[in-house]
């Protein structure tokens, strides 16, 4: 479902993603993990079409990026790390909006809006100006309207920030509901007990280099350490530094 | 199940996108801001006021003086008023275009949905030019008002000018926002130099041909009539025929006339030309609006550096004799404001402006002006002069506080009093005032030769002026910060800066009324520099009556904006 083809990116002089293969199946859900400016956001980014490859393909439900753009993305919901929201909408509006953009017909968007405002318990707030709303409640919109067109590629950037423990709970089991559809997730997070539970795939990348790339067990064997993935992202992280500083 | 999918039209969900938004803040203002909206009303109304009442008094003295080619002069002015309107057009949609699709957090959701690039151009462009357009209409529509009432001209006029006006919105917006398209692909790393020497290149050539247009003017006024050649001579660039700006000065005309067959021709030239234009720069973003958006995302390496340490380093030298923390806030202060282009680029434009103006004001009188005029015009120059700072203040001053938003808890967590945050801006945005202020209020005086006692009042008022808006917006500023913006802009047309604005302009008023309107005033009646005891003692009454007034313009509201910082929680 999305394959990226020796994709490198450059931001000046200045490299953020380097010869990266990638090819992620559908219905699984992959875990990106990596420090902070590693180029995880420059991939993702890469993936919706927002950022070009400097070379390489991406290509997405078998659409090239660069050329098809449009048509990918009618597969693809992205939730950025800052979700956007229009403060003078009411989130009801908002969602309308989405499905209004990805094309739903009157009845199906009203359907789909319930089901959403009933799965992120919405119903509260979902009639006020977005304004007025706390992170987590944005989060959950944001989130709600992800789901609105059943996108066939999910891409989430860092999804637990700002939630509560009961709303992490319930976007854990969305997320495990959406691959059993057959939808694929790209999970980039630092939070690594919820990849460690639900990631079938994890990919590491350090400073634009893909260091690492299969299930724990296999991540494991290639740290040689039988712990926590905690443990086994330091030190391919730590071996990934050394060598570049070597 | 897979959901109905139907054909989407963009170009209506955005409509409704932006109706419903619309609707929503209307409601909003009209239910809790009214005192806002009737303040914005008001300005405007002034504004066009004013410019419409200045401009009836301009054409009925051509009215009335029967000057030869009268409307041969008439069809300069506005062929010079639509090339003016339209080179400010260009820029500034531009700049909004620019900024809305390439620096706006809504662009970049908006380009991760299926919708096309060309479409969120179009919304945008739309967007861009109802902001950029509002000054065109407040400006240009009072002119030509005042000119359809002074020449009783046919009501085929009154009727045909909105459609004028908004068709020529079209093509200098168009342009411009091709130019930033065009900027962004081409040159992503080297905008702002381009954008900067464009602006030069406009500004220069505008000085150089106002200069001579503005000394052409002044011999006019002698009854030189080679006078009158050389500035049609001057102007012929404004009048080419494939000129939008002459096509609207012709089709104006033809309709005050009431040939509304003749007029239809221009209209048409306009209106065509706009929507061609329209459509040349949707296709240019078809094609150009996502490589722009990866250009200038990736143009240039992630990490910047910023230099200027020098700059800090002599400009902790001239604080020497504050404190540490004041002067190290200051200098944050000073760092944040010159690494906003956004921010320092206003400023130089109105100051450059407000130069041209100065060195001009002499230009337009070939023969010795009389003491009474200079004075009039040297009280004149003095309320421009407030009227600017107090604009300053509340665009650049007053949003200060709100925008430490977010990162308030840094400062309100050192370990320091937090009344220095506020002296620190005071003294910063005093500093910054009295020395722009006086230097431009000085230079007028000397060009316009009013005697040393006007000059010496003049420099009293305008510290008086400085000191007591700076203490207005920075006391105001604290005590009503709104953290949750980011655009200073949109903080200073806010509750609380509409009400600084208005706190502002009737101290500005007050301080002017005490301190110098009295002394002008004796001299124009009297038409002798020279004061006798009684009205000696009335000058300086008002001039001591002014420095309390002043005082306490400062200290009210840095204690209210103290107490408000000493009380807040983060």
């Amino acid at each position: 479902m999305i394959e990226l083809h020796h994709v490198c990116k450059r931001y000046g002089t200045k490299t953020a993603v380097e010869d990266l293969t990638l090819n992620i199946a559908a219905g699984e859900l992959f875990a990106f993990l990596g420090p902070n400016g590693a180029g995880k956001t420059t991939t993702i980014k890469m993936m919706c079409g927002l950022l070009f490859p400097t070379s390489g393909t991406v290509r997405v439900g078998g659409f090239d990026m660069a050329r098809q753009g449009d048509a990918a993305r009618q597969l693809i919901s992205y939730l950025p790390d800052v979700p956007y929201l229009y403060d003078k909408l009411t989130g009801r509006e908002f969602l309308q909006f989405i499905a209004d953009m990805y094309g739903l017909n009157g009845d199906t968007s009203r359907r789909k809006i319930d089901e959403v405002t009933t799965m992120f318990e919405l119903a509260d707030f979902v009639d006020d100006l977005t304004e007025r709303y706390s992170h987590g409640m944005r989060q959950r919109t944001v989130f709600a309207s992800a789901l609105l067109h059943e996108p066939q590629v999910l891409i989430v950037d860092e999804p637990t920030v700002g939630l509560d423990p009961a709303s992490v709970r319930k976007l854990k089991n969305i997320l495990i509901d959406q691959t059993k559809k057959g939808t694929t997730v790209f999970l980039s997070t630092h939070s690594l007990d919820i990849v460690q539970e639900l990631a079938s795939r994890i990919g590491i990348i350090h400073q634009g280099r893909l260091i690492g790339c299969g299930s724990l067990e296999s991540l494991r064997k290639q740290a040689a350490l039988q712990g926590s993935l905690e443990e086994v992202f330091l030190k391919l992280t730590e071996e990934a530094a050394a060598e570049g500083n070597a | 199940m897979t959901p109905a999918f139907r054909t989407v039209n963009e170009g209506w969900l955005f409509q409704q996108l932006r109706w419903r938004q619309l609707r929503n803040t209307t409601s909003i203002v009209f239910g809790s801001s009214r005192i806002r909206l009737i303040s914005i009303a008001l300005c405007s109304l002034l504004v066009a006021g004013f410019v419409g009442g200045v401009s009836w008094a301009g054409f009925r003295e051509l009215e009335q003086r029967q000057i030869f080619f009268a409307g041969a002069i008439i069809g300069l002015l506005f062929d010079f008023l639509f090339l003016s309107l339209g080179v400010m057009l260009f820029f500034s949609t531009g700049i909004i275009v620019y900024s809305s699709l390439f620096h706006s957090p809504e662009t970049a959701f908006l380009l991760s949905t299926p919708a096309r690039a060309d479409h969120v151009f179009a919304y945008k462009f739309q967007t861009a030019i109802a902001f950029s357009s509002w000054a065109f209409v407040l400006l240009g529509l009072p002119i030509l008002v005042a000119y359809g009432v002074v020449y009783a001209v046919s009501w085929h006029f009154f009727v045909l000018l909105p459609l004028f006006l908004l068709g020529f919105v079209l093509l200098p917006a168009a342009g411009g926002s091709v130019a930033s398209l065009l900027i962004v692909n081409f040159v992503p790393q080297r905008r702002k130099q381009v954008l900067v020497g464009a602006g030069l290149l406009v500004f220069a050539a505008s000085v150089w041909w106002g200069y001579h247009v503005v000394r052409s003017s002044g011999e006019l006024m002698t009854g030189n009539r080679s006078a009158l050649e050389d500035l049609f001579g001057w102007l012929k660039f404004a009048r080419n025929p494939y000129m939008p700006g002459h096509w609207m000065t012709r089709g104006l005309q033809m309709s005050a006339s009431g040939e509304l067959g003749a007029a239809a021709m221009p209209l048409a030239l306009i209106w065509s030309n706009g929507l061609f234009a329209y459509l040349l720069a949707t296709a240019v973003a078809r094609r150009l609006y996502r490589r722009g958006f990866n250009r200038i995302a990736t143009g240039s390496s992630l990490r910047r550096r910023y230099g200027g340490a020098w700059f800090d380093r002599c400009l902790g030298g001239l604080l020497w004799c504050l404190d540490r923390q004041t002067t190290l806030l200051i200098i944050k202060d000073v760092r944040t404001f010159r690494r906003d282009p956004a921010q320092w680029a206003q400023l130089l434009i109105f100051l450059s402006l407000g130069l041209v103006y100065i060195a001009n004001s002499r230009q337009f009188f070939t023969q010795e002006i009389g003491q009474s005029f200079a004075q009039g015009v040297s009280l004149m120059n003095l309320c421009a002069t407030a009227m600017l700072i107090c604009a300053f203040m509340g665009r650049f001053v007053f949003p200060m506080m709100s925008l430490e938003g977010r990162r308030f808890w840094i400062l309100g967590l050192l370990p320091m009093r937090r009344e220095r945050l506020l002296w620190g801006k005071f003294y910063f945005a005093a500093a910054g005032a009295i020395i722009v202020a006086e230097g431009l209020v000085l230079a007028g005086d000397i060009v316009l030769g009013v005697g040393a006692t006007a000059l010496g009042l003049h420099v009293v008022t305008v510290a008086m002026l400085a000191l007591g808006l700076s203490g207005l917006s920075v006391g105001l500023g604290a005590t009503m910060p709104n953290f949750r913006e980011t655009d200073p802009s949109k903080i200073a047309v806010g509750f609380g800066g509409t009400l600084n604005l208005i706190a502002g302009l009737l101290y500005l008023l007050l301080i002017i009324a005490l301190m110098a309107a009295p002394y002008h005033v004796l001299i124009m009646l009297k038409m002798n520099p020279m004061l006798d005891v009684g009205h000696v003692a009335m000058v300086s009454a008002g001039v001591a009556a002014g420095l309390l007034v002043g005082l306490a313009a400062v200290v009210i509201p840095l204690r209210m904006g103290i107490r408000t910082l000493r009380e807040m929680e983060f």
